[in-house]
Parts: structure tokens; C-alpha cells; sequence
């Protein structure tokens, strides 16, 4: 039995909908096409009033021996999103929350949203430390957890986890 | 001194190396190493190097139920003030530099405190990439406070070995240096879900308040969808 999730937000999964010419939207959230990534956002944010940056969470797949994965996929990470809005008397409606998500193939970099919302800025950071998402036009991509000396990205599938590190691994 | 005297142990008692009684008035010799040692180690001001849970037992020892202050150990915010560093919680990598620069700001004569698993080896911690395998390995530590957390109560019994070291070593007594206690637990066994040993009910309680994050039931009285069959146990070698 899959996981529950809450019910999209109707207005805003039927305009999701015709942006992105589908017909319907899974409930973990759309996947969003990186060239148009930044259009989305910021009419999420400008048209809809999610002004609130929940989080973004990057998570490494590798191409085979994946359950479930149908081998054709290639080395990727998705990174998934969630933005929220505050609840709204006028129209009579609840704090409701939106995901979706992009798939970055490993070397190739997805568009930062830390422009369109500035609580984008440090996750950003944190899935490039870690995970090793890149983040075209992140305005400070540094590390954010790890010492800046560290090799490689912890949460990756691939990375070894006896990694030497001077002078304690 | 005679043995009623004797008896009486005051603190005191031990930095006293003769009384001398005149008409009207006792006088007590000692030395003044004696009264150096006795000062410093009834007033070891501490730095809390508290970065996990062992801080919050630290915070219980040194707040009024256990009071650190009656023995003269006071927290100080920086470590030019202190006397002993205590470390109380996990130490990764980014954070070992900052603990060493920490520990080489703070004035001799100085000590440490390893308080809990963490500290002393980095427990069950140790295999994660980013956890230093216990202080002692970029820093000298004088007393390990095993546990996980350790109570105040074992918090003070190290300020107490500590103190006593301190007199020790500078009555010129030969200490053995404190080692790193030996792991005295093994990993727990944790049974899973499905496991044979478990209670079904209790799976099916768990299953339930986790897939449906419905603890009270509530969902499930109103006609959600029953729950997925318990997995078998999987085969351990």
C-alpha cells in the first residue's frame, strides 16, 4: 500500500496541469522539466502565493540494481521540492502545501530557485554538500555541513564509506 | 593533633601540616603548594564543550536540584576563564579544529572531562563518516565519564576523581593515568517488524501508527483501507 499523501491543491494542480500538458499529477508531485523549472517556480510564487520555501531534498539513484527502476534511466538525482501558503479567510481556504520535483542527470546541474525564494538558499547548499546536485546560479555554493576539505558527497550511493580523511579516517 | 581531632575529618584536614598551640591561640602550619592545590581544585571553573544530549545533563547537574556550584565548578562562556573542558556530546570532524583551538586557548594548568560514549569513543557513532572515534585521539582527556547520557550524579563522581588526582599529583603520589573504559554493552539485537519474537498486535499497533500517522485509530474506525499483511522475518546467518 503506497504511503498517503495530502490531495494537491485543485486550482493550483489543474494550472500545473496545463503548464506542464499533462493530465494528471501524482501526488508526490509533478516532475518539472529543468529549462522551464525557474518559469514554474516563480508563477507558483507570483500567480499562486506560495510564498513559503518548505524544502528541497536531493536524493542520488544509480542506474542499475535499483528496485523498481526499469534499467533505463540513467545515473540521476531528483531533487524534490515543497512550498507551502498561508491559509487564506478571504477565500476560505487552508494552509496547503505543493510538491514537485526535477530529475538532474549525474554531471549535468539544474537552475537554482535560491532567486525565487531565499529560503532556498542554504537547502541548496545542503543537497550540493551532500548529495552533489549542482545548482546553476546559486549565488554562494559553498558547503554547508561537511569541512571544506572533504572528498566527495556523503549521501551519494556510490560513495565509499571508509573515505579517508586525515588525520581521524 | 590528638585522635578526637583526628577522627573529625574536616576539608581542611589534609593540607594541615601541624598545629601549634599557644596560650590563647592555635596556630595551623601548612604549605603554600598545599594551599595552591587545595584552591584550584575546589574551584574548577568549567568550560562546556556541550554539543548533544550530554549538555542537557550537564545543564541538570550545574542548575539547583544538583547544584555544581557547592563544589566550586562554575560554567564560564569562554575558555580563558577555565580550568577544566568538559566534552559532552558527539564530535565530527568540522568540529574536532574547533574543539582543539578551544582547548589550546584555555590557561595551564588545565584539564578534561570525556563525558559520555560519545566523547570517549564515539559509541555507535564511530562508523559514520563524519564522527571523530573519541577526543582522546587529537586531545589529552584526565577523567572519562562513561554513560549515554551520564547522570549528574556521574558527572559529579568525575569532578570528584578529578579533584582527587589534582591532590594526588601535586602531593607527588603516582596516578595511574585514567584509560578509556572498556565497551562494557554489545549492540542490542533489534527486533523488527515481522520478527518471530514480536507480539503481532504490537506490529500491527506500530504498522498502523506509522503508515497511517493515525495513532488514536481515528482513520481506521472511518473506513480506511486495512492494513498490508506483516512481512516474514528475514533470514539472519
Amino acid at each position: 500500500m503506497p504511503p498517503r499523501h495530502e490531495p494537491l491543491p485543485a486550482d493550483v494542480a489543474a494550472w500545473a496541469c496545463e503548464f506542464l500538458g499533462v493530465d494528471e499529477l501524482p501526488p508526490e508531485g509533478p516532475f518539472v522539466p529543468r529549462d522551464r523549472l525557474v518559469e514554474f517556480a516563480t508563477a507558483l510564487k507570483n500567480d499562486h502565493d506560495f510564498l513559503f520555501f518548505v524544502y528541497c531534498a536531493a536524493t542520488h539513484y544509480l542506474a542499475e540494481g535499483e528496485p523498481g527502476s526499469d534499467g533505463a534511466l540513467p545515473d540521476r538525482t531528483v531533487v524534490a521540492y515543497r512550498v507551502r501558503r498561508l491559509p487564506d479567510r478571504r477565500r476560505g481556504r487552508p494552509t496547503q502545501t505543493f510538491p514537485f520535483r526535477v530529475v538532474v542527470p549525474t554531471g549535468e546541474s539544474t537552475p537554482s530557485l535560491a532567486g525565487v525564494w531565499v529560503g532556498a538558499d542554504w537547502q541548496e547548499r545542503e543537497q550540493l554538500d551532500l548529495v552533489g546536485t549542482v545548482f546553476q546560479g546559486h549565488p554562494d555554493p559553498r558547503r554547508v555541513m561537511m569541512p571544506d576539505d572533504w572528498p566527495g558527497h556523503p549521501l551519494r550511493r556510490d560513495y565509499a564509506i571508509d573515505t579517508a580523511h586525515f588525520p581521524w579516517r | 593533633m590528638n585522635e578526637q581531632d583526628q577522627a573529625f575529618r574536616h576539608p581542611l584536614y589534609d593540607m594541615v601540616e601541624g598545629v601549634a598551640r599557644f596560650p590563647g591561640v592555635d596556630v595551623a602550619f601548612t604549605t603554600a603548594d598545599k594551599v595552591l592545590t587545595w584552591s584550584q581544585r575546589n574551584s574548577l571553573w568549567v568550560f562546556p564543550m556541550a554539543t548533544s544530549c550530554c549538555g542537557i545533563e550537564f545543564m541538570a547537574a550545574s542548575s539547583s536540584r544538583f547544584d555544581l556550584d557547592r563544589i566550586g565548578t562554575i560554567p564560564r562562556a569562554t575558555p580563558r576563564h577555565c580550568d577544566v573542558m568538559i566534552i559532552a556530546g558527539t564530535i565530527t570532524v568540522k568540529m574536532a579544529p574547533r574543539v582543539k583551538k578551544l582547548w589550546d586557548q584555555m590557561p595551564e594548568p588545565k584539564w578534561a572531562i570525556a563525558m559520555g560514549s560519545c566523547a570517549i569513543s564515539g559509541d555507535f557513532y564511530r562508523d559514520i563518516y563524519s564522527v571523530v572515534p573519541g577526543v582522546d585521539t587529537f586531545m589529552p582527556v584526565d577523567v572519562y565519564v562513561p554513560g549515554c547520557p551520564p547522570n549528574p550524579d556521574g558527572l559529579l563522581e568525575g569532578l570528584r576523581r578529578l579533584q582527587d588526582k589534582i591532590r594526588r599529583k601535586r602531593a607527588g603520589e603516582w596516578v595511574e593515568p585514567d584509560r578509556r573504559p572498556p565497551p562494557g554493552m554489545r549492540a542490542p539485537s533489534i527486533p523488527r517488524i515481522g520478527d518471530p519474537a514480536r507480539s503481532p498486535r504490537i506490529d500491527d499497533a506500530q504498522l498502523d501508527s506509522v503508515m497511517h500517522l493515525d495513532p488514536g485509530g481515528a482513520l481506521r474506525r472511518s473506513g480506511a483501507p486495512p492494513l498490508p499483511p506483516v512481512p516474514p522475518a528475514e533470514e539472519e546467518g
